[in-house]
């Protein structure tokens, strides 16, 4: 929630050669009562903005998950 | 009686066992239909559920009338008072909130308490105007399932929708996210006399511990010292004569006296003369001087104001108020008062006279349960007087100050109360800690955290007693089995070890009462003929014909018809003109009609008997069936009525129809309900050795299977669910009412019960490893792991930051998972030492002097770090905020594992053993069908260990499995072995349930036919479920069990180490070990491990006569001659002298060494 800080000291410390990173746009998160989509603010209540339930989950990762068949 | 013995006749000649012919019942099977129509309206735990409301709905309003005013010391025209209190429903807490409403669910996601608003309606005096308003005072922790609870009466799709599970029991609180339940306590019940002997000292005992309303308690006793009666209690120094405290009670003439203790019956008269003696020898002969005599001796609690009243005013008050405070004294009448000593007394004297007039302290119906209502009703009692108080002192301060601009309004003081009430409740549920110094109750440990390792632990939990006894008593009499106990406490449920017998668990079927109002019960008693107690003298309280008739345990009165008064007492409530957990019973030993209305009394319904033919009919059966009757429908028609132990003890209960005869006045209604829910799971319990069925109602907690169909919402610290659960294949109807067969916590196993390979020996199991690849016996085990996004008071704040880049531009390993948000992706895998929150948090957090911007001060890092060493993946993560608005993150993470090596298995019968060996499938025997065993069970676990219900469970599976039907393994009953192995004959099968097998490994047939079939199995690998856990568990053991002593405390007697962690104490050399180095011939680490080490003395001792003196003297041969300095272990100087105190002379024979 707080990326900007950190990136611009990491960029800022190293100088060029990092790649171009996609722009970033906001995380998504899944209200736990109606399942809309809501992004979370740091430092604001966390609540949906359609239904105002209190708890929302993270989304499931758009990366490719193995898992060892034992 | 009349119609009794007419029916009796009418029916003599059609009777055959019990039996008419126009029996309304023919099969058993039809009446334990009642059973579930009694779960559907109580529900499994509606002890806890009933208690709270009858807390919330009854007993709050009694707490508030009883401190209903506040006055102010400063404006004497200020009053304020309460007339009504009520508790609302579970909400919100914020002001913006759309939906008021919260969900239980939400709470334990959001660690927040499932609490309701306390809303009382006051009136005060605003100005010259009184003024009506409710008011919010606090909060209170909502049990789930109870009246105030959301979820009450609504279906499983409603349920669902709020991810509930249907079948959780309910009956525990949600405080601050975590489950607590205030288990139920077992105690000796209040106002009833117990008389006791001590047969060393030679003293009987009568003793009463009196308990009001307004939650005074104390104990008075009436004693036997020196063959004299006294009375003694806390508030006097000195013990009372008896006679005088009767004489201070108002019973002036010796006579009257005599006459109310000992009456007619000489053996009294003799044993009570010489107390009657001891008072004319004080000189004590009228009521005043008697009075003097106790008021000198009363501990009179000293009052700031007020001038000093003189002694007998003292006793007077004493008498009145403190001693059996429960017998009411209305003016300064003390006669029932007095009446109750003296039955006290004279039960004294029955007991010195013949020492089987004692009671039992252990019997069931001198106990009382404590539930979750009594505790909370005294903590809103000392919290709302404290609430109370401050309110005074708020609004003295107020009105204290001298010019106010607008009138002044109370209301507003209340607002600004702060959260007294809130946080008390809170407090007190989530540390268990009841300690309120103004009733003096000081108890730890009164909740306990809702164990969730399986719902058959949950709900075992709800049902548990704990007892008051403390544990470390070496007395059997609290542990052992009682005989009142049947039906009302499961026999078989309860913990091995310490807690054996103290800790127990509620049958099926019982229900525990709420306090009924007793004016009621009295006046309708004085109604049925009982004659006032005050009116009467000893002549007519002991006559040969008279009862003396109880409520509660205070004498109300005289009936010279017990069995009449008895009879119609019972059908007034059969018509429920009162309440049906009234008890009424005779007790023969002290002639007494004893009815009960009060408080957490066990008691069960049982079907009413009449002219030897039970009221149930057929057809009542059917309409139950069809849904037109419900059970409290049984209970209005008077066919099934709820007894408690006591007047269980007064009736005659047939165990089955058949067993009816004319006398017979009830019928159980199932036999098996006598076990509880837990010990119900176990198939066939009445053919097993009973510690067997103890054994397992231990290990059926422990089995991993389906928690509750929310179980994939929750996030629990930890959480093992079974990936494949199965209904058992023989159930019982015990399960399918509690719900387990849709919660299972286990598999059928295909089981040959043969020896396989020697890494059998010892109740190890061999496994199939084909068996483990389909997924027998795997489970998850889930991980919450939670952190706070804090905001600080000085103003700033902890941040989620994403994964640094290393120099080379990448992210590091363990940053991997780790994505724009600071948090780990949800599925990702997560591996020892990867990061999957990446906290930071400011450097300067604690310093409150920091006033600078917040985003600019310096962060270090605080990242979650993954520590088990076996890989997981993230199941889950969850962002809310708690009550105080800061933010929390729960991060679940999942590992699968399956069957090792060393992992625990059972069946249900007590019988566990680990996994030993996984073989291939091919090696595996396997019979004519091609059919393996999953396991393979090695015999030896079945002589010894006698669990025929095992064996039989096999046959019923296997029965079962071929022809495709659930078989009943009920206790008492179930599917018959003879039907059983005609099932089998049927398939093909062998009736006896064995098999021919092949060998795997040889491919010869084996020797002998394997007995074979489906067993159901428990996995409860959590004792050494993979590596992960056994490091947790040993990092947390080793904390709780690293001891160390060089030197250290010694006990007093044998000036030994003292033993035990918790007294710093020594580790024992002990006799095993002691022979290990006597046979190595080591003396002198002998020597100093077991004396110099220990306890070394030094000892004189006489060569002479060989006595131990001191000093360098002899006392016996009055010498100094012959002695010598010896050391010795303390405890063998101990022991010659212990031997010389019982006449034996040890003598020390000294040679040189």
């Amino acid at each position: 929630m707080n990326n900007d800080q950190q990136n611009s000291q990491a960029m800022g410390g190293h100088g060029g050669g990092i790649p171009m990173q996609a722009p970033r746009q906001d995380m998504e998160y899944l209200c736990a009562d109606c399942g809309a989509k809501n992004e979370i603010k740091a430092r604001e209540p966390i609540r949906c903005r359609e239904c105002g339930h209190r708890i929302m989950y993270k989304k499931r990762t758009k990366r490719m998950v193995q898992f060892e068949a034992r | 009686m009349d119609g009794l013995t007419e029916s009796g006749w009418d029916n003599a000649g059609s009777n055959w066992r019990g039996l008419g012919l126009t029996d309304p019942i023919k099969s058993v099977e039809d009446k334990w239909l009642l059973l579930p129509a009694f779960l559907k309206v109580k529900g499994l735990v509606k002890q806890h559920i009933d208690s709270f409301n009858y807390f919330v709905d009854v007993d709050i309003k009694n707490v508030v009338k009883a401190n209903n005013k506040v006055t102010s010391d400063v404006d004497p025209r200020f009053w304020l008072k309460y007339t009504d209190i009520n508790i609302g429903f579970p909400d919100r807490f914020e002001v913006e909130a759309i939906e008021k409403r919260v969900t239980p669910h939400e709470c334990r996601l959001r660690d927040i308490t499932y609490a309701a608003p306390i809303i009382v309606t006051v009136q005060y005096t605003r100005g010259k105007k009184i003024v009506q308003r409710n008011v919010n005072i606090g909060r209170l922790p909502i049990m789930l399932r109870s009246n105030k609870c959301v979820l009450t009466g609504k279906d499983e799709a409603e349920l669902a929708r709020m991810s509930e599970c249907p079948l959780d029991p309910g009956g525990y609180f949600v405080v601050k996210g975590t489950e607590k339940v205030i288990l139920v306590q077992e105690q000796l019940s209040k106002n009833r006399i117990i008389v006791e002997t001590d047969s060393v000292k030679g003293i009987v005992q009568a003793s009463c511990t009196s308990s009001t309303h307004g939650g005074l308690k104390s104990k008075t006793y009436v004693v036997t010292k020196k063959a004299k009666i006294y009375l003694r209690h806390n508030c006097v120094h000195e013990d009372v004569p008896i006679v005088i405290a009767l004489k201070a009670l108002g019973i002036q003439s010796d006579k009257e006296i005599l006459l109310l203790t000992a009456g007619s019956t000489e053996a009294y008269r003799v044993a009570f003369s010489s107390s009657l003696e001891d008072a004319a020898k004080l000189g004590v002969f009228t009521r005043h001087q008697a009075l003097e005599w106790i008021g000198s001796r009363v501990k009179v609690n000293r009052r700031v104001m007020g001038p000093r009243r003189p002694a007998w005013e003292e006793a007077l008050e004493a008498l009145a108020t403190i001693v059996l405070a429960h017998v009411p004294v209305t003016g300064l009448d003390f006669r029932s008062k007095a009446i109750f000593v003296a039955t006290m007394t004279r039960r004294v004297l029955m007991a010195m006279d013949d020492e089987k007039m004692v009671d039992d302290r252990d019997y069931v119906g001198n106990k009382r349960l404590e539930l979750a209502g009594q505790l909370l009703a005294l903590l809103f009692e000392d919290l709302f007087k404290t609430y109370n108080s401050n309110l005074k002192t708020a609004i003295d301060k107020t009105l204290k100050k001298p010019s106010r601009v607008n009138e002044y309004d109370a209301w507003h003081t209340m607002q600004f109360q702060g959260d007294h009430i809130t946080s008390g409740f809170v407090r007190a549920i989530s540390t268990g800690n009841w300690s309120l110094k103004r009733f003096k109750m000081e108890r730890a440990g009164v909740t306990h955290v809702l164990s969730r390792l399986s719902f058959i632990s949950a709900l075992g939990m709800m049902t548990r007693i704990s007892s008051q006894f403390e544990k470390t008593r070496k007395v059997s009499g609290p542990r052992a089995l009682q005989p009142s106990q049947w039906g009302m406490l499961c026999p078989s449920d309860t913990p091995e070890g310490e807690a054996c017998g103290l800790v127990k668990n509620l049958a099926l079927m019982t229900h525990i009462t709420t306090d009924v109002e007793e004016e009621p019960i009295i006046r309708l008693a004085y109604m049925l003929g009982v004659e006032d107690i005050s009116l009467a003298t000893g002549t007519e309280i002991y006559g040969p014909h008279t009862f003396v008739v109880n409520v509660n345990g205070t004498i109300i009165g005289l009936t010279r018809y017990p069995a009449r008064f008895v009879l119609q007492f019972r059908k007034l409530r059969r018509a429920r003109r009162i309440s049906e957990f009234v008890s009424v019973y005779i007790n023969h030993h002290h002639k007494a009609v004893h009815i009960a209305s009060d408080g957490g009394r066990i008691c069960r319904p049982m079907i009413i008997v009449e002219n030897g033919r039970p009221r149930v009919t057929s057809n009542d059966i059917s309409e139950l069936k069809c849904g037109k009757l419900t059970f409290d429908d049984f209970l209005r028609k008077g066919i099934v009525e709820y007894l408690d132990v006591n007047e269980e003890n007064d009736s005659y209960i047939a165990l089955y129809e058949s067993d009816i005869v004319a006398t017979t006045t009830h019928l159980e209604i199932e036999p098996f309900t006598l076990l509880g829910a837990v010990a119900g799971l176990i198939p066939y319990p009445h053919h097993n050795q009973s510690p067997r069925n103890t054994y397992q109602c231990a290990m059926g907690k422990q089995a991993i299977g389906a928690i509750g169909y929310n179980q994939l919402n929750r996030i629990d610290t930890l959480l093992y669910l079974s990936v494949y659960p199965q209904q058992p294949m023989v159930k019982t109807k015990t399960i399918e009412l509690v719900g387990y067969d849709r919660l299972p916590a286990g598999q059928n196993a295909t089981v040959a019960v043969m020896s396989y390979s020697g890494y059998d020996i010892e109740d190890a199991l061999i496994l199939n490893k084909a068996s483990l690849d389909r997924g027998y016996g795997r489970c998850q085990v889930l991980r919450k792991n939670a952190t706070l996004i804090r905001k600080y008071p000085n103003g700033t704040y902890d941040r989620l930051a994403d994964a640094p880049l290393e120099e080379n531009g990448r992210k590091a390993k363990k940053y991997d998972i780790i994505q724009e948000d600071g948090l780990a992706g949800v599925g990702e895998r997560v591996d020892p030492g990867d990061v999957y929150v990446n906290k930071q948090t400011p450097t300067n957090a604690n310093d409150n002097t920091f006033s600078g911007q917040a985003a600019s001060v310096p962060y270090k890092n605080a990242p979650m770090t993954y520590k088990s060493p076996v890989a997981g993946n993230i199941d889950k993560v969850m962002i809310s905020d708690t009550d105080n608005d800061q933010t929390i993150i729960k991060v679940l993470i999942r590992q699968t594992r399956r069957p090792e090596l060393g992992d625990k298995f059972s069946s249900r019968h007590g019988q566990k053993g680990v996994c030993g060996l996984i073989v291939n499938q091919e090696d595996m025997p396997f019979n004519d069908q091609g059919i393996n065993p999953d396991t393979i069970m090695n015999p030896h676990g079945f002589p010894s260990r006698m669990t025929v219900g095992k064996m039989i469970e096999l046959l019923a599976g296997k029965a079962g499995v071929l022809n495709g039907k659930l078989q009943y393994g009920t206790a008492f009953g179930g599917s018959k072995v003879e039907d059983m192995s005609r099932i089998l004959i049927e398939n093909g099968f062998s009736y006896s349930g064995k098999d021919m097998l092949t060998s795997g490994i040889t491919g010869e047939p084996l020797e002998a036919y394997v007995y074979f079939g489906p067993i159901y199995y428990q996995c409860a690998c959590f004792l050494n479920c993979g590596l992960g856990l056994l490091t947790r568990l040993l990092e947390h053991m080793v904390m709780d069990k690293m001891h160390a002593r060089a030197r250290g405390p010694r006990a007093t007697l044998t000036r030994q180490p003292t033993e035990g962690r918790s007294r710093e104490g020594g580790l024992r050399l002990g006799e095993m070990e002691r022979d290990c180095l006597i046979g190595y011939g080591a003396t002198q680490l002998l020597l100093e491990r077991l004396m110099i080490s220990s306890d070394k003395f030094e000892v004189n001792a006489c060569q002479e006569c060989g006595l131990m003196g001191y000093n360098g003297w002899c006392t016996y041969c009055k010498s100094s001659k012959k002695m010598a300095q010896l050391t010795i272990p303390y405890a063998a100087k101990l022991l010659f002298q212990e031997l010389m105190a019982m006449n034996v002379v040890p003598r020390l024979m000294l040679d040189d060494a």
